[in-house]
């Protein structure tokens, strides 16, 4: 700065002064030399009178004497003219401006002569720090619509377009997500700013992009800086992006374990290329889509495995079959599993003479657990058909193939083979556990059939007592599950449906088709529960048809000569 | 109508030498059956000369099939040491659930390697006797 060292600062000041330095000593004191803000004495005329230190430092061309306009910007030599000038409507609050790169506050305080001293007050860090609070308001505020736009759908494709909207809205020109592979194909989702948001599914090369395999494969982001820009493929550019992009940055979308996909994001080369802070701020918002996308493809992943499983476990349709009437109901505990640990089965005998051979149970535990012995109980059931003959033979060989030593998940079953004989149908039921089947006579009496057995599933061995049961035209054999028996309702509210209200209400079933039980037991059940929990419930019915032909599904005269 | 409320579950265990007392109370359902399977594996597993588990069910609400699922899997967890498993103060409903399902004697049965029991014993304390 051209003073010697040691030579006291007011001395220095002084330099050159050709105004009456004393009298401004005077007014602003002897310390402002030394005072931490810059400060400017400035004559009427708009030259400088004097500089302290920190002045000079801020402004090293100026001189004493120099124009103000000259060595300084214009907003502090306007201020300055107004001051002296006394214009009216100057502004009220402080006077704010940049020099260099800073920015300063400057208080004018005019002296008696004219003289005007400026006190510059340097604001920028202040200024910073309220730029970067309303930056980090202004992305926890994106942040925030990011997760309740993107949580609230379960949706993936809906999902990838408000990720790519809102990338493209808030943090670049133009965003790009890039799925994980479906084979080879990967789903393209493109949004520029103030565009449509479009999707293609493509077989594109990851590995032509750099940084962006990496970021599919869930590897560390690669810096934005690496990344050529003009090494991107037009395949990347939305439709409508024409400019060749400046500046891109590639952030890998975490998924819960696995890799949720990748977001490029892209500035053309007229704009300004990404800071470092936009960086780290697009790689916080690629962790918030990340983890919703990964939600959403988790829960379609799972809506679909339980669609299959509901598929392959749903319970069939029943039908009259060889001159036996058979009616089913089903109520899963949750109206929304459709599956649960009650089921039932039927497999038509061949033709009349052979057994029709159905199965009614109950799986302990609840939810796919339950629903996965279910289908591996009529599975093994199926194939075990051949073997009907014996139900004992058949609950052994069922036992043997579920006992396992993880878990001593069992099911109770009523096993039925059934053929009608003359106007009368035979039945063949076998308990293995489960609550025994009732038979309502045409008379109105109901009566328990005194099978008995041990459930399957857990036991090293079983042991089971097969009753054969006689149906005369108009009677019904039910099978049901302890959800009827146990729901819990009626007028206080926690008693339960019980076997004697099922057997009253049987009682009145005198008579009817199988059907007209099946759905008289269930609405009776339904109403005793009223709006309350239940567990599965479940009910079939064979019936003896009370009069009429044999069958009309695939019957030959003889046939029902023969059954008459 | 008043809501229905489950009375609360709980499990204690009292140690006494060679033998252990389980006093479950309120419902033993598909919510805490495994509470109660691990309450007992638990604490068999530190005691390997435990000679005999009395599960003591007087302040039993309620059982179902996970229930009974429990009971079986404490049968397999005494039986690998050799200790017998005995139900006391069975009410009705369990009693009912145990003989429909067959599985009173397997639980109650002496011990034996395979698990197969002898029937019989153990059914003096029943309230609810079978059909």
């Amino acid at each position: 700065m051209g003073r010697a060292p040691g030579v006291p600062l007011l001395v220095c000041a002084f330099r050159g002064s050709p105004q009456s330095p004393r009298d401004v000593a005077a007014h602003v004191g002897a310390a402002w030399g030394e005072a931490p803000c810059p400060v400017l004495v400035v004559d009427r005329h708009g030259a400088l009178v004097r500089l302290n230190r920190a002045a000079r430092s801020l402004l090293p061309r100026a001189c004493d004497g120099d124009r103000l306009d000259g060595i300084a910007p214009a907003w502090l030599s306007d201020a300055h003219r107004h001051v002296v000038e006394g214009t009216p409507g100057a502004p009220s609050g402080p006077l704010t401006g940049a020099i260099d790169e800073r920015v300063f506050e400057a208080h004018p305080s005019p002296s008696t002569d004219g003289d005007v001293v400026w006190w510059l007050v340097d604001d920028t860090d202040r200024r910073r720090a309220e730029q970067a609070l309303h930056h980090a308001q202004e992305r926890s505020g994106v942040l925030a619509e990011a997760s309740s736009r993107l949580l609230s759908t379960l949706n993936v494709p809906r999902c990838m377009e408000e990720t790519a909207a809102m990338a493209a809205e808030h943090l670049a020109e133009a965003a790009v997500l890039v799925a994980p592979p479906h084979g080879r194909r990967h789903t393209l989702t493109y949004a520029r700013r103030g565009g449509p948001v479009s999707q293609v599914t493509w077989k594109i090369d990851p590995f032509s992009v750099h940084g962006l395999s990496e970021a599919l494969q869930g590897f560390p982001p690669v810096p934005a800086r690496w990344i050529d820009p003009h090494g991107i493929p037009d395949w990347l550019l939305p439709e409508g992006f024409t400019e060749p992009p400046g500046s891109v940055i590639i952030a890998p979308l975490p998924g819960h374990g696995v890799p949720a996909g990748a977001l490029v994001l892209l500035r053309s080369g007229t704009e300004r290329t990404f800071s470092d802070g936009e960086e780290a701020f697009a790689r916080l918002f690629a962790a918030r889509a990340g983890a919703a996308l990964s939600a959403a493809r988790l829960y379609t992943e799972q809506a679909a495995i339980t669609a299959t499983l509901m598929r392959e476990l749903l319970p069939p349709t029943l039908e009259r079959v060889h001159g036996v009437e058979y009616a089913a109901g089903y109520r899963p505990a949750k109206d929304h599993e459709r599956v649960g640990g009650d089921f039932y089965d039927f497999h038509p005998g061949a033709d009349p003479d052979q057994e029709t051979v159905v199965v009614l149970g109950d799986v302990a535990g609840k939810g796919l657990d339950a629903a996965v012995l279910t289908g591996k109980i009529r599975n093994t059931l199926h194939a075990l058909l051949p073997l009907a003959a014996d139900h004992q033979q058949v609950l052994t060989l069922l036992n043997g193939a579920l006992l396992t030593s993880h878990h001593a998940r069992f099911a109770t079953l009523v096993l039925a083979s059934v053929r009608r004989q003359g106007g009368h149908v035979r039945a063949r039921l076998t308990s293995a556990g489960h609550l025994p089947p009732l038979i309502v006579r045409t008379n109105g009496e109901v009566e328990q059939v005194p099978t008995r057995g041990t459930l399957v599933g857990a036991l090293p061995a079983v042991s089971a007592q097969t009753v054969e049961a006689t149906l005369a035209p108009g009677e019904t054999c039910l099978l049901y599950t302890d959800g009827i028996t146990e729901a819990r309702g009626g007028p206080l509210g926690d008693e339960f449906f019980g076997e004697a209200r099922l057997r009253r209400a049987l009682a009145e079933c005198a008579g009817m088709p199988a059907e007209a039980v099946v759905e008289r037991v269930q609405m009776l059940a339904a109403q005793w529960l009223g709006g309350g929990r239940h567990d599965d419930m479940a009910v079939l019915a064979i019936s003896a048809p009370k009069n009429g032909p044999l069958s009309v599904v695939g019957g030959e005269p003889s046939q029902i000569r023969r059954s008459r | 109508m008043t809501g229905y409320f489950p009375a609360e579950f709980s499990v204690e265990i009292t140690e006494h030498p060679a033998s252990c007392t389980v006093r479950i109370a309120g419902e033993l359902d598909y919510d805490t059956s495994d509470e109660l399977v691990e309450a007992v594996v638990g604490h068999l597993r530190g005691r390997p000369h435990t000679g005999e588990v009395r599960l003591d069910f007087t302040g039993l609400t309620w059982i179902d099939s996970s229930g009974l699922s429990a009971l079986l899997m404490i049968h397999r967890a005494t039986s690998a040491l050799g200790a017998a498993l005995r139900l006391d103060n069975r009410p009705g409903f369990l009693d009912h659930r145990l003989r429909l399902t067959d599985i009173l004697d397997h639980l109650t049965g002496p011990v034996t390697p395979a698990g197969l029991s002898a029937p019989g014993e153990d059914g003096d304390q029943s309230r609810a006797g079978a059909r």
